[in-house]
């Protein structure tokens, strides 16, 4: 597509990268078909080729964003769907982190939007601070109703829901790294900031998995949030901080004792890690060790996959209805691991109808944008009970409490299940129907 | 640069937008009315980027009586409207004008009723193509017309263009596949045209609604024929060292009585850009690929592939190569259908659409390689063969005026030669403002004249996309 | 002035009509006249315009499949000589000879006004949908082509579909083109008998909802023949029909054994489908053709007999229905167009009394948006009125 950039806006190194992913798209169309926003509201501004096109416009004219253009680009999911259908290699995350980012710096958001992002900025990243506010949440629950009255009241209405929805668990220590006789390799594993707090058991199933196939598993104590959250909501240079932080950590691994991966179970911190290098390209003093790491980084999933992987030992044979988490299938591109390594356990997998589309987790996205988020949920379970599963699978911490807030059927991460063919405990929340 | 024109807008139109825009809060859902600079700016355009207009405004109603209560106030008003689909037009069709209102159906998009007995399904016109298709595929059923664009593009869209692709050689176009329409005149009313049975009453209006590009009344509804999916379907890959190789053996197979469910041509350039997306292992090292897709059952699909491989190998085909997974199928198809879109990672592109006499195709490719380089650009040559529809995307950089303006020019020559070799300006992207000036050289005053006049029958003020279609200077004449 | 104009070129036929016009003098337009008893009677005097003597082939590739005809070129001509090339016209026009009794050979330019088809229109299309070129002259005496000569073609409004059908309304066509299929190498086809309507359709739907080369399917009731016949054709590849033949016996196992007929036996049997040869005696009954959703006929005929007595066939898999009326001073229209309002769909007075045919719609009646858009058609074409002016409807 003809851009009309000056050329001193060119000399900006953010322009003139999002000015080359603008000249990509042929303004097609295609993407418009597989985004959930343009799906549910038929609007051209919601869908992913007028958001660039309003993005376009924006760093042309070098104007500070309007509240109409930041509505549009704040509802996107940042689901990438958009990304996987486009022919031309559109690569619409960066666009859109660049437009975040000027929004971040040209648009004041009305108070209550301020400060709600705020908040989520300041608590998400940080287990110890997350625990604090869903005690908060909890005892906040009954005044949801009233709160959902007031400006901005319906977003935080939401996250009360959603945050009430998770089942309380005892707040443990680090897992420690787990260490093998003679491993055939040594990971990294992400511990993950929500995941810490929420799923502690997906990552304790992960090293079961690992340790049982001779991969020693380190978890660097100083490891931070990998920035995804802060990056979605604007805050740019947060996102660089974290992402140079963890560059360091795992750079020190690597130093002392080698990785052979960073392997990441929750898909929406993998897409990112593995974009570090894109990040930071233009920070002379990491830009080489970032592209390292995001080389090394890979997806439990992903890993397994290439390991000589042992027999389940358990009767499986159940349906299992495979919920690809967009990070995963989008962001990352990893597709098929995931229902082969359920496969070989031995599980029926079904194929979701419209599996492409968003079940409106989306990191923040649900309490951001709690009406979209709920009609994606809705419509996500309904194609999901089509297949009549009896329990659903997925890689992202997100899309578990998402989908399990709108059904019964039990939703459990892949690795659990993995785990538990192979030996490892029945998970929790599948205690009863299955035995 | 740009050598479009568009008419000057209705002054008196533009001063009095506020008030439109308030009389249309009363017409249509408030989250059906888009007015402001920034979101009515994702309207003003569809897939020819060269063109570009701000529209006065821009509603997307959800049923046909909101359609009609739109349309008779524009018509009272005189208020110009140009109808929108999913904006993939390559021919600009849906490019806004300054002074009307771009009347969108990406709300409407359900499915009304599905019956199988009867072979038919009735949607509304924001449905995508592909998702017809998904919606029956379940019973073994599929809508036919399958434009390269179908993941995207509406029935609606498909009704203005009379849209083909790749497996209309033998299924026909939208037009054989349409049963018939409710659409809303610009007056406001609401007609049917057709229904759930064969051949409309009266006159053929439902003919004559196919293909008319949004100017005889916006079509809400329509109702499809659905066919049942063969048993097999395999695609096969043949390569040439030549291009007259490949023009010749298309020529030869539809000569010999043979039609294959798809033929499909690919040069050099377009393997190339193809091969980088989909990996769908198309030979590189040939200057032309077709690829046939036979279907039936296996014995049926072998004997076809076996008479359609002789005449290949007789036009010195060099690569035989069968699809032998359904995931082999998937990425040939997913190729050539994102051909366009693959070539936006290389160039921007103008994508002309003459057809000509099977014939003729391998003068024409040849004819068409000497004109690019005349005017100093390249081209890459990805289109369905089997009917002569030529799709030559010329390759350019759109940021360098001088470049579009060659593109241009080019694309106009190869129009011309594919009129004078007893073809058309266009098979299946509609004229639009893209071919509009060229239509002289296919009609003279006379057809066009009629044309006018029947137009006018339907839009006797000539709101319904204006700017489209006939040359700018003609239509008074009506 | 002649009393008849009888143009031998595009030019003259032009001339002709742009005499009448500007005399104001009505033309009844014909080819060989097989169809001058269809439509409305013209009122009042009309001179006679005939194109019998514009014949020939204008254009024909066979390597391209596409024929070109000028109007007055009898479709049998056009019949040998795709023949020689092992081709067809796809649409299987009907002969209208055998209903209405006449003898002058049916010509193309007829075909086309009439968007005449036969059975294996469920399979392929209509005239109008292999159609896909005209040149006519209008009623102002313009000479206006649309389409062409290629396959695909969106340049411009199709007035080629808008002309074929229009009962040389609009104009008088002065060449026609069409696309055309290699013959079948085999064909063939299988029939039950016994079936009852409904039972008959429902085996017509699943043959037309397979993919077993099914290219015409009809079912003739026991009130016809001795015992009832429900038919499908297949063709296509020697492989193909074989293939197809041997899975419709399997899905059709529930319905019965079809029996298979084949050769002359089986070109004979779709002929007089064709030209609804069985409702031709005797010349004085009324004849309707009815167009409608397949699932719907049998009891849109079952509510018709209930009040007419009437005998009747299914072509087009159910879809299109042929009925000759005993008695009924109004042919029965009554009837016949109250069922068809509550099926939807369309039906035709094919063959009836002038007198008859001057009281009653012949064509199924038009909304009043629609028709006004007709009349507005009309006039565009031929403001003077001198083309066939009301043989479809009063006023157009
Ligand atoms: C990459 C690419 C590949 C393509 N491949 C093919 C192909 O293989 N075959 C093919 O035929 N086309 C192809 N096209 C062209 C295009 O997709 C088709 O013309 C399509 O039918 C347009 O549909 P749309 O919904 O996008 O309509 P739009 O682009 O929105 O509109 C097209 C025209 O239809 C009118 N219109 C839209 N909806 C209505 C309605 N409801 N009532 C009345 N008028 C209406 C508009 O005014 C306009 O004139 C391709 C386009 C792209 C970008
Ligand atoms: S699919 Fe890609 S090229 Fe097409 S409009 Fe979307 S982003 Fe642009
Ligand atoms: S990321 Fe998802 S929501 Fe955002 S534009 Fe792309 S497809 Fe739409």
């Amino acid at each position: 597509m003809q851009t009309n950039f000056s050329l001193t806006a060119l000399a900006d190194a953010h322009v003139s990268e999002s000015e080359k992913i603008l000249r990509a798209c042929v303004h097609c169309g295609f993407c418009t078909a597989t985004c959930p926003t343009y799906l549910l509201l038929g609007d051209e501004a919601d869908s992913p080729r007028g958001r660039i096109y309003l993005i376009k416009d924006m760093l042309e004219e070098e104007k500070p964003a309007t509240p109409q253009v930041v509505e549009h680009i704040d509802r996107c999911l940042t689901c990438l769907s958009c990304m996987t259908t486009c022919p031309s290699g559109v690569h619409y995350m960066h666009l859109v982190d660049h437009a975040r980012a000027h929004i971040a710096r040209t648009y004041t958001r009305p108070l209550p939007d301020r400060l709600l992002r705020g908040m989520l900025a300041k608590v998400l990243p940080f287990p110890g601070r997350l625990r604090l506010a869903l005690r908060v949440a909890t005892v906040s629950r009954p005044i949801r109703k009233w709160l959902a009255n007031l400006p901005g009241g319906a977003q935080l209405a939401a996250m009360i829901e959603l945050s009430s929805s998770f089942k309380r668990r005892r707040p443990t220590r680090r897992l420690p790294g787990a260490t093998v006789d003679r491993p055939r390799g040594r990971v990294a594993l992400l511990s993950g900031c929500a995941q810490q707090v929420l799923g502690q058991n997906i990552n304790e199933a992960a090293i079961r998995l690992l340790t049982r196939h001779g991969i020693e598993v380190v978890q660097p104590i100083d490891e931070g949030c990998c920035g995804a959250l802060v990056q979605h909501l604007g805050y740019e240079s947060r996102a660089l901080d974290a992402a140079r932080h963890n560059v360091d950590v795992w750079t020190r691994e690597i130093e002392n004792g080698g990785l052979d991966a960073i392997v990441v179970t929750t898909s929406g911190c993998g897409t990112v890690i593995k974009d570090y290098g894109f990040l930071l390209r233009n920070d002379n003093a990491y830009a080489q060790k970032a592209v390292r790491i995001s080389a090394l980084a890979r997806d439990i999933t992903e890993f397994l996959h290439e390991l000589p992987l042992q027999d389940g030992v358990r009767t499986t044979g159940q349906v299992v209805a495979y919920h690809s988490a967009c990070s995963m299938q989008h962001g990352q591109q990893v597709r098929d691991q995931p229902k082969s390594l359920l496969r070989r356990m031995g599980f029926v997998v079904r194929e979701v109808p419209e599996g492409h589309i968003c079940c409106g987790s989306a990191g923040t996205y649900n309490v951001l944008q709690p009406e979209i988020a709920n009609r994606l949920r809705a419509r996500k379970v309904t194609n999901i009970e089509k297949v009549k599963p009896q329990i659903i699978a997925s890689g992202n911490l997100g899309c578990i409490t998402q989908i399990g807030a709108g059904t019964r059927i039990p939703v459990v991460h892949t690795v659990e299940l993995v785990d538990w063919a192979m030996g490892g405990p029945l998970p929790d929340v599948l205690k009863g129907c299955l035995g | 640069m740009s050598k479009i024109r568009f008419t000057e807008p209705n002054r008196e139109i533009l001063a009095r937008r506020d008030s439109i825009i308030n009389d249309l809060t009363r017409l249509v859902d408030p989250a059906g009315l888009i007015t402001s600079t920034d979101e009515c700016r994702a309207y003003e355009t569809d897939a020819l980027t060269a063109y570009r207009k701000m529209p006065l405004a821009v509603v997307l109603p959800k049923t046909t009586e909101e359609v009609s209560a739109v349309l008779k106030y524009c018509h009272d008003t005189g208020v110009k409207v140009v109808p929108r689909g999913a904006g993939t037009s390559l021919a600009g069709g849906a490019i806004p004008s300054e002074d009307a209102v771009v009347l969108g159906l990406s709300k409407m998009n359900r499915v009304l009723a599905v019956n199988y007995d009867d072979r038919f399904i009735r949607v509304e016109a924001g449905v995508t193509n592909l998702s017809v298709t998904a919606v029956v595929a379940e019973n073994g059923f599929f809508y036919a017309p399958d434009p390269s664009s179908q993941l995207a593009c509406t029935i609606g869209g498909n009704i203005a263009n009379n849209s083909g692709g790749a497996h209309c050689l033998k299924y026909g176009v939208t037009t054989n596949n349409l049963l018939g329409v409710r659409m809303v005149l610009i007056d406001g009313s609401i007609i049917d045209l057709g229904g759930d049975y064969l051949d409309s009453a009266g006159l053929d209006l439902l003919g004559l609604v196919v293909g008319s590009e949004g100017q005889l009344g916006i079509v809400t509804e329509a109702t499809l024929r659905i066919l049942k999916s063969a048993e097999g379907a395999r695609p096969v890959l043949f390569g040439f060292p030549s291009c007259e190789g490949a023009g010749k053996a298309v020529a030869d197979v539809i000569a010999a009585g043979i039609i294959p469910v798809a033929i499909e041509y690919m040069d050099k350039a377009a393997i190339e850009i193809c091969e980088a997306f989909a990996k769908a292992g198309y030979p590189l090292d040939v200057e032309a690929l077709l690829i046939v897709e036979v279907e039936g059952s296996d014995a049926e699909m072998d004997a076809t592939l076996a008479d359609i491989t002789a005449i290949a190998r007789a036009n010195g085909a060099t690569t035989v190569r069968e699809s032998r997974s359904a995931i082999e199928t998937a990425a040939i198809w997913k190729g050539r259908k994102s051909a366009f879109g693959a070539t936006g990672r290389v160039a921007d592109y103008l994508c002309m659409d003459g057809t000509v006499p099977t014939g003729k195709l391998s003068y024409v490719l040849a004819e068409i390689s000497k004109i690019v380089q005349r005017h100093g650009l390249r081209v890459a040559n990805v289109f369905h063969a089997g009917d002569g529809n030529m799709h030559p995307l010329i390759l350019y950089n759109a940021n360098d005026p001088s470049q579009q303006s060659k593109a241009e020019a080019a694309g106009d020559d190869i129009l011309r030669l594919c009129v004078e070799v007893g073809g058309c300006l266009t098979g299946e992207h509609g004229v639009g403002i893209e071919k509009r000036d060229l239509m002289r050289c296919q009609f003279d005053d006379a057809d066009l004249a009629q044309q006018i006049r029947v137009r006018a029958a339907f839009d006797p003020r000539w709101l319904l996309n204006t700017d489209k279609v006939f040359p700018l200077d003609f239509r008074c004449q009506g | 002035m002649t009393d008849c104009y009888k143009p031998r070129d595009e030019c003259g036929l032009s001339s002709a009509i742009k005499d009448a016009a500007t005399a104001k003098m009505p033309l009844v337009v014909r080819g060989a006249g097989s169809k001058s008893a269809m439509g409305r009677p013209l009122g009042g005097y009309a001179m006679p315009l005939t194109t019998e003597r514009m014949r020939g082939v204008s254009l024909y590739e066979p390597t391209e499949l596409v024929i070109g005809a000028l109007p007055g070129t009898p479709v049998s001509e056009i019949d040998r000589m795709l023949a020689k090339h092992n081709q067809m016209l796809p649409f299987e026009p009907m002969d209208h000879r055998v209903l209405f009794g006449t003898s002058a050979e049916p010509t193309i330019g007829g075909i086309v006004a009439g968007n005449v088809s036969g059975p294996r229109r469920v399979a392929v299309g209509a005239c109008r949908d292999s159609l896909i070129g005209v040149r006519l002259v209008t009623g102002r005496g313009d000479i206006v082509k649309s389409g062409g000569r290629v396959m695909k073609n969106v340049t411009g409004l199709d007035l080629v579909k808008l002309t074929c059908g229009a009962w040389g309304t609009l104009g008088v066509l002065s060449e026609a083109i069409f696309k055309v299929l290699p013959k079948p190498a085999r064909s063939l086809s299988l029939g039950l008998r016994g079936l009852d309507d409904m039972t008959a359709i429902s085996a017509l739907t699943a043959a037309l909802g397979s993919t077993f080369a099914v290219s015409a399917a009809a079912h003739i009731p026991a009130s016809i023949g001795s015992d009832s016949t429900t038919i499908v054709r297949l063709e296509g590849s020697e492989g193909s029909v074989a293939y197809g033949s041997r899975e419709l016996a399997r899905l059709w196992c529930s319905f019965g054994l079809p029996d298979l007929i084949e050769g002359d036996e089986s070109a004979n049997f779709w002929l007089r489908i064709r030209d609804a040869h069985w409702l031709a005696q005797p010349m004085d009954r009324s004849i309707w053709r009815l167009s409608l959703a397949p699932s719907k006929a049998p009891r849109a005929l079952a509510d018709i007999r209930r009040k007419l007595g009437v005998r009747y066939f299914y072509d087009w898999g159910g879809g299109l229905v042929w009925l000759a009326v005993v008695g009924a001073d109004d042919a029965g229209a009554s009837v016949v167009r109250e069922a068809m309002v509550n099926t939807g769909g369309h039906a035709t007075l094919v063959r009836a009394s002038s007198e008859i045919r001057r009281r009653i719609d012949v064509f199924e009646p038009l909304p009043p948006a629609v028709l006004k858009l007709t009349q507005e058609i009309k006039k565009s074409f031929d403001p003077d009125r001198v083309l066939n002016f009301g043989r479809m409807y009063a006023g157009i």
